[in-house]
């Protein structure tokens, strides 16, 4: 019973995060989303990866949030969605039904393993070893394209930005030419 | 040895197109050399593995699942099409030296030409349907990318493109059968198709049959897929001379030579493939008496030419398709390169503005001469041989009307050929003085290929020794090469081609004579008697068909979304109903 | 009706399934976007989790829930990162802007 009320609790705080006005009560609510399955994960025997969900997705993804929102800043975006509201809604029921038609009413036979699993730091670092591999690969690489992403701001502007920026620079020069000059005459 | 050597013919070209293009069009003559040096180098790998032919495969990489081996078979038909593809396409790539000398985008250029040469070698070397099909496509976006290369002008782009559809519709067909080989035999092996035909219920073998048909005439510009081919003259002369007349439009040949153990006992099949050719021929050859334009000319007759080797398979003379495939190669690429020479000198590709070459550019006029007795099939040019031999094929296995219309045929080739050589070199100067007698590459170049053209029929005896050894399914009948041509000289039909090719000559002598049939056939073959306005209806149709289509590619994240969801429910759909 | 352990987890799965996809449809500003992603990730998390408990396998289903939390962690750094630029750039984060690949 509380594990389903917890989960009843979960969804309810999802559609509060996409029905917030603000961005940041948006991502308030999805930290408490978050909180929430990490609780729902430990209750299910997955205790590492609870605690870890925990710090990160309720932690390190939020505070992420919050800086961004900051750096964007919060305006509202005024027009409608385009695919229409009930057309985006009808879908998404849709789709939770046929889902729900597929898997839920078949009785899940536990085939409980003769083989007691081996404990985690095993199966994490030996069987599943390739899977470190590619978690160190993603972060590397999404290191790089951050590094890509945020050195763009120095590169030079294209478009109409670049017209008055160089406009700009070159009403600069020409100052500071005709203050050299002026300068070498009357030291002259 | 063997496996490495087979697979640098096809990796060569590809390396090569890599460096090309990782260079970029900085340094042109860097370009040059690497490009030159990549294409002669896979020439002569592809001729040193020509004496080690064999029916094995060579090279086998397992890939599981529906695309089974990759395998490379180096038997004859595949080494000679590598063979041509290679040295013709470095003889190309040698005249592109100074054919292309201000052009921009060389790397670009460079790395098509060297891609496809590659491709190519893959087509005829691969021993799985699928395979060939994969190398098919490549050639086929490659040529594509070639003849709208200057795609900057509407035109070309618009014969590009057309060129593209084309072939690709014949495509449709090769995929078709490869599939259906798959389902039925378990793997797409060309061998298993050669050795079990017999196993498959006559409807399906009829389907991959005439499937491979379609592919072949799409490829192979024949009746009623031809009108690609004049529209792909825009291309640079040199990729013309590789692409359209020495390399791709054989595949269509080489596909149908490949199969023929196979679909020989379809009813139906033989004559169909031997009609295609014959109207193609007769359609090409009128064409090209009234066509104006120097590429053009050489374009129809192109299409002539690949009818006659399309004749030949039909009428199960193998050994005569490929003796012509190869002779047409040399005295195509010639007759086009020669042509390249004349249309950068002059700057012009209208007939009506030549003439009078004859003594202002003499090395071409000798080349071109040397070409068009090839073409036309006279005695001592590897043409002569090898059209000689397809028409004695022909009377003996094939029905006698086919067999006139095809002498009809060789008289019009001489025609049109003499009615090229008068407007182009003989006629009195209509156009500007010509600025050059063939720059030093380009003539590197036509000395090969004329030397070619005069001399390859002597290794005929050879060639078919090579054919029968290594094809075993073919049951090719091989000669030694004075034999064939004792039996050349002394066959009546011989004699009677010769007559005709004379009365072709002695037609355009008294051409006045003639003047109100042609004013009044004109028109007709200029339009492409009616095929155009077909063609331009199912590009309109499918152009709209896209236009249409396009409402859905909106470009937003939300609607794309939507699509994601959509294509979910189809799934999810699919799985409740086995549920 | 009883519902076992892990049809549970799969009514959180399902239904946090479709809240992040109906989020992707009709969210316009690119933050809101990368929020919606995050709810159906939790999701994907439970039915991980859920599926390894009744196999007798939760160490396994663990490992791989690890590799989907660093995955979609770093999928959110990138998309904010992307709505920062976008933000300079075109001086929007509405989606409907970047719609260069129009057909």
């Amino acid at each position: 019973m509380l594990l389903f009320s917890l989960v009843v609790v979960t969804l309810i705080c999802a559609v509060q995060a996409i029905r917030a006005k603000q961005l940041i009560t948006s991502s308030l609510w999805l930290a408490l989303v978050s909180a929430l399955c990490s609780v729902l994960l430990f209750m299910y025997g997955a205790h590492l990866v609870a605690v870890i969900e925990l710090s990160v997705g309720a932690g390190l993804v939020t505070v992420l949030f919050v800086f961004a929102i900051n750096m964007v800043g919060d305006d509202p975006i005024e027009t409608k969605p385009v695919p229409p509201r009930w057309l985006g809604m009808g879908l998404a029921l849709l789709f939770i039904f046929l889902l729900g038609w597929y898997v839920l009413p078949g009785s899940i036979v536990s085939s409980a393993s003769a083989v007691v699993e081996q404990p985690m730091s095993e199966v994490l670092w030996q069987q599943r070893g390739i899977d470190l591999v590619v978690q160190v690969v993603l972060i590397f690489s999404g290191v790089l394209g951050l590094l890509g992403l945020l050195a763009e701001v120095k590169a030079p502007l294209e478009g109409s930005v670049a017209s008055e920026v160089l406009s700009r620079r070159e009403d600069e020069m020409k100052a500071m030419e005709s203050q050299y000059l002026s300068g070498q005459e009357t030291s002259r | 040895m063997l496996p490495i050597l087979t697979l640098l013919i096809i990796a060569l070209p590809w390396i090569g197109a890599a460096c090309v293009w990782l260079i970029g069009d900085s340094r042109p003559r860097l370009l040059h050399t690497l490009a030159t040096a990549f294409s002669v180098l896979s020439g002569l790998v592809a001729l040193s593995v020509l004496p080690f032919a064999t029916s094995e495969a060579v090279l086998r990489v397992s890939l599981g699942g529906i695309f089974g081996d990759f395998a490379l078979v180096p038997d004859g038909l595949g080494v000679f099409i590598s063979v041509i593809a290679t040295v013709v396409g470095s003889i190309a790539v040698i005249f592109a030296i100074d054919y292309m000398k201000h052009a921009h985008q060389l790397a670009r250029f460079y790395a098509l030409i060297l891609f496809f040469i590659g491709a190519m070698a893959g087509l005829a070397l691969s021993s799985s349907l699928l395979f060939t099909f994969f190398f098919w496509e490549i050639t086929a976006v490659c040529s594509y990318a070639l003849i709208s290369f200057h795609n900057d002008d509407p035109n070309a782009v618009a014969g590009g493109i057309k060129a593209l559809i084309f072939t690709q519709v014949g495509g449709v067909g090769l995929l078709a059968g490869a599939l259906l080989l798959y389902a039925y035999f378990g793997n797409s092996e060309i061998n298993t198709l050669l050795t079990q035909h017999q196993n498959l219920p006559p409807q399906v073998l009829a389907a991959v049959g005439f499937g491979c048909l379609v592919a072949a005439a799409a490829k192979s510009a024949q009746a009623p897929f031809h009108s690609w081919l004049p529209d792909a003259m825009e291309a640079p002369t040199p990729v013309t001379a590789l692409i359209h007349a020495a390399t791709m439009v054989n595949a269509g040949v080489y596909l149908l030579a490949r199969f023929y153990p196979a679909f020989e006992s379809i009813p139906g099949w033989r004559v169909a493939v031997m009609t295609i050719g014959v109207l193609s021929a007769l359609l090409a050859g009128l064409m090209a008496l009234a066509a104006d334009d120097i590429k053009r000319v050489l374009a129809y007759s192109t299409i002539s030419q690949l009818g006659f080797m399309f004749y030949a398979v039909g009428s199960g003379a193998i050994f005569a398709s490929q003796f012509h495939l190869l002779s047409h190669s040399i005295f195509k690429a010639l007759l086009f390169l020669s042509a390249g020479a004349v249309i950068t000198s002059l700057d012009t590709r209208d007939l009506l503005k030549m003439g009078g070459l004859a003594k202002r550019m003499p090395f071409v006029h000798v080349m071109f001469v040397i070409g068009s007795l090839g073409l036309v099939g006279l005695p001592l040019a590897n043409g002569f041989f090898s059209k000689e031999l397809i028409l004695e094929g022909g009377l003996e296995h094939g029905p006698f009307w086919l067999y006139l219309i095809m002498l009809l045929n060789a008289g019009i080739t001489a025609l049109y050929s003499v009615r090229l050589l008068w407007m182009v070199f003989w006629d009195k100067p209509h156009g500007a003085q010509p600025a050059h007698d063939g720059m030093p590459a380009m003539r590197i170049s036509l000395v090969v290929l004329a030397i070619g053209t005069l001399t390859t029929w002597l290794l005929a005896g050879n060639f078919g020794q090579l054919l029968a050894t290594t094809l075993p399914s073919h049951h090719v009948e091989a000669e030694g090469t004075m034999t064939l041509v004792e039996e050349i000289f002394t066959a009546s039909a011989t004699w009677i081609a010769l007559g005709v090719i004379l009365l072709g000559f002695g037609i355009w002598i008294a051409r006045p004579a003639f003047a109100s049939l042609a004013r009044v056939l004109k028109p007709f073959a200029q339009s492409g008697f009616g095929f155009e306005t077909v063609n331009q209806l199912i590009v309109r149709a499918t152009k709209r068909t896209a236009a249409l289509m396009q409402v859905t590619q909106t470009g937003q994240l939300n609607w794309n979304v939507v699509g994601i969801l959509a294509g979910l429910f189809a799934v999810l759909l699919i799985l409740l109903q086995g549920k | 009706m009883s519902l076992s352990l892990f049809n549970i987890a799969l009514v959180g799965l399902i239904g946090l399934l479709g809240i992040g996809f109906y989020g992707l449809m009709a969210s316009r500003n690119l933050i809101r976007i990368i929020v919606a992603l995050q709810i159906m990730v939790k999701g994907a998390l439970l039915g991980l989790i859920a599926a390894g408990q009744v196999n007798g396998q939760v160490n396994l289903g663990q490992s791989m829930a690890l590799t989907v939390i660093v995955a979609d962690t770093i999928v959110a750094v990138m998309g904010m990162a992307l709505g920062v630029q976008i933000r300079a750039r075109l001086g929007t984060l509405d989606v409907r802007a970047l719609s260069r690949l129009r057909g």
